[in-house]
């Protein structure tokens, strides 16, 4: 039963980790997004850039998803 | 968390300015077009931004005035953009700031109308870059009397300024529409620190313009009452109380009683009670003006603040532009159109 309850909370845990880094990535995303296309409408050569920078909050939910898994899969 | 939501349209709209302010014209391009003769400096601007409108005119308009109307072209365009690829907070504030425009619209429209101009002049001078487009520009121009050209703008924040009108010269009412649009500009401003800065910008240019009138008035030696009835109130230094007394003074006293502002030391180089020419001291407001305006665009870069330096950057470049093509066609020396040169 303490097992049970143990697993529930770690895949509670791998959830959170998971779900707020998306969350904190896509408020991150949003402007820079916006900003990139912004410049990319008056610019087309600031497509490559603009994707670059739009990815970098991404980096986030990949810390997000390692924390999920050594939650899943070491403890 | 309302904050959270406006960001993407700042972030938008301030990547969309920043981008094309790089594309204006650097500020050491100047002393090579005062450099080049007439027929270069055409050709060089028909290459730049200004490509397409200068196109699209070229078969209506020869040399400077070509050059003259595609500038006023692409000034309106460039605008109207900005109030195209805006939304929400920063849409309003766009749009309230260019109500000027339409000021400008109805002043000309009225103006050609009461001198009796044909519609084509009229509609040469007008600049579609407020919330009047071209059509109803073109509608209003088409009105026979200043009445009916009233009448027309009734759906409009203009009219209950306009229903003053009571025949004859139309000062009056122009100085009541300046007045309106920075009333309704500084009632439109909310309190974010972006906003704030942006306030003190146009009370800022209020004190500009104030001072620009101060000066021309003064320099006429028109009386107290009259310069007050002209002076907008609500600038950042001149304060009300300011505006009674710098109006009673004479030329001499005005320019000896301005140490005291923060303005003086642009124009202090230039000013004199025995100057004979007011270009300097608009051309120094000015340059203070967007000096002003570039510093506070890295206050707040997702604000309205890069917007305004754009819009600001952009009517200099374009006043810059004519001065030196017009100061070539009338064969200027170089120092005499530099010095007019806003940068």
């Amino acid at each position: 039963m303490v097992e049970a309850e143990a697993m529930g909370l770690i895949a509670l845990g791998a959830g959170l980790a998971v779900g707020l880094t998306g969350l904190g990535a896509g408020i991150g995303e949003q402007s820079i997004g916006a900003a990139a296309i912004g410049a990319m409408a008056e610019d087309p050569k600031f497509f490559g850039k603009g994707l670059l920078m739009t990815v970098i909050p991404e980096s986030i939910v990949i810390f997000g998803l390692v924390v999920a898994l050594i939650l899943l899969f070491v403890f | 968390m309302c904050g959270l939501f406006k960001t993407p349209a700042y972030a938008y709209i301030t990547a969309r300015v920043r981008a094309r302010k790089r594309k204006l014209i650097p500020k050491e391009t100047y002393p090579k077009l005062l450099n080049m003769q007439l027929p270069e400096i055409i050709r060089f601007i028909e290459e730049s931004e200004y490509k397409k409108d200068v196109d699209e005119l070229s078969a209506k308009f020869k040399s400077i005035d070509l050059l003259e109307h595609a500038l006023s072209r692409s000034l309106g365009a460039s605008y109207r953009k900005l109030m195209d690829i805006s939304r929400g907070e920063v849409n309003y504030l766009i749009t309230e700031y260019m109500r000027r425009w339409d000021v400008w619209n109805i002043k000309t429209v009225l103006r050609g109308k009461y001198y009796g101009a044909s519609e084509e002049e009229i509609l040469n001078c007008v600049v579609s870059a407020g919330e009047l487009h071209y059509p109803e520009l073109e509608l209003m121009v088409k009105k026979e009397s200043i009445g009916d050209v009233i009448a027309s703008l009734e759906h409009t924040p203009y009219y209950p300024v306009l229903t003053n009108y009571e025949g004859g010269m139309l000062n009056k009412i122009e100085d009541e529409l300046d007045s309106l649009s920075y009333t309704r500009l500084l009632d439109a401003v909310g309190g974010s620190p972006g906003e704030k800065f942006f306030l003190k910008f146009i009370k800022t240019e209020i004190d500009i313009k104030n001072l620009k009138m101060l000066f021309r008035l003064k320099k006429a030696g028109v009386e107290r009452e009259h310069v007050q009835n002209i002076l907008i109130t609500g600038g950042l230094e001149l304060k009300e109380s300011d505006l009674t007394r710098l109006s009673g003074l004479s030329f001499p006293e005005l320019v000896h009683s301005l140490d005291g502002y923060s303005y003086w030391r642009s124009i202090s180089d230039v000013v004199s009670d025995k100057m004979t020419t007011l270009m300097d001291v608009d051309t120094k407001l000015d340059a203070h003006l967007m000096n002003y305006a570039s510093q506070i665009s890295h206050y707040y870069p997702l604000s309205i603040l890069p917007v305004l330096d754009y819009v600001l950057s952009k009517k200099i470049e374009v006043d810059n532009l004519r001065v030196i093509a017009r100061g070539k066609e009338l064969k200027l020396a170089d120092e005499i159109i530099r010095s007019h040169l806003v940068m």
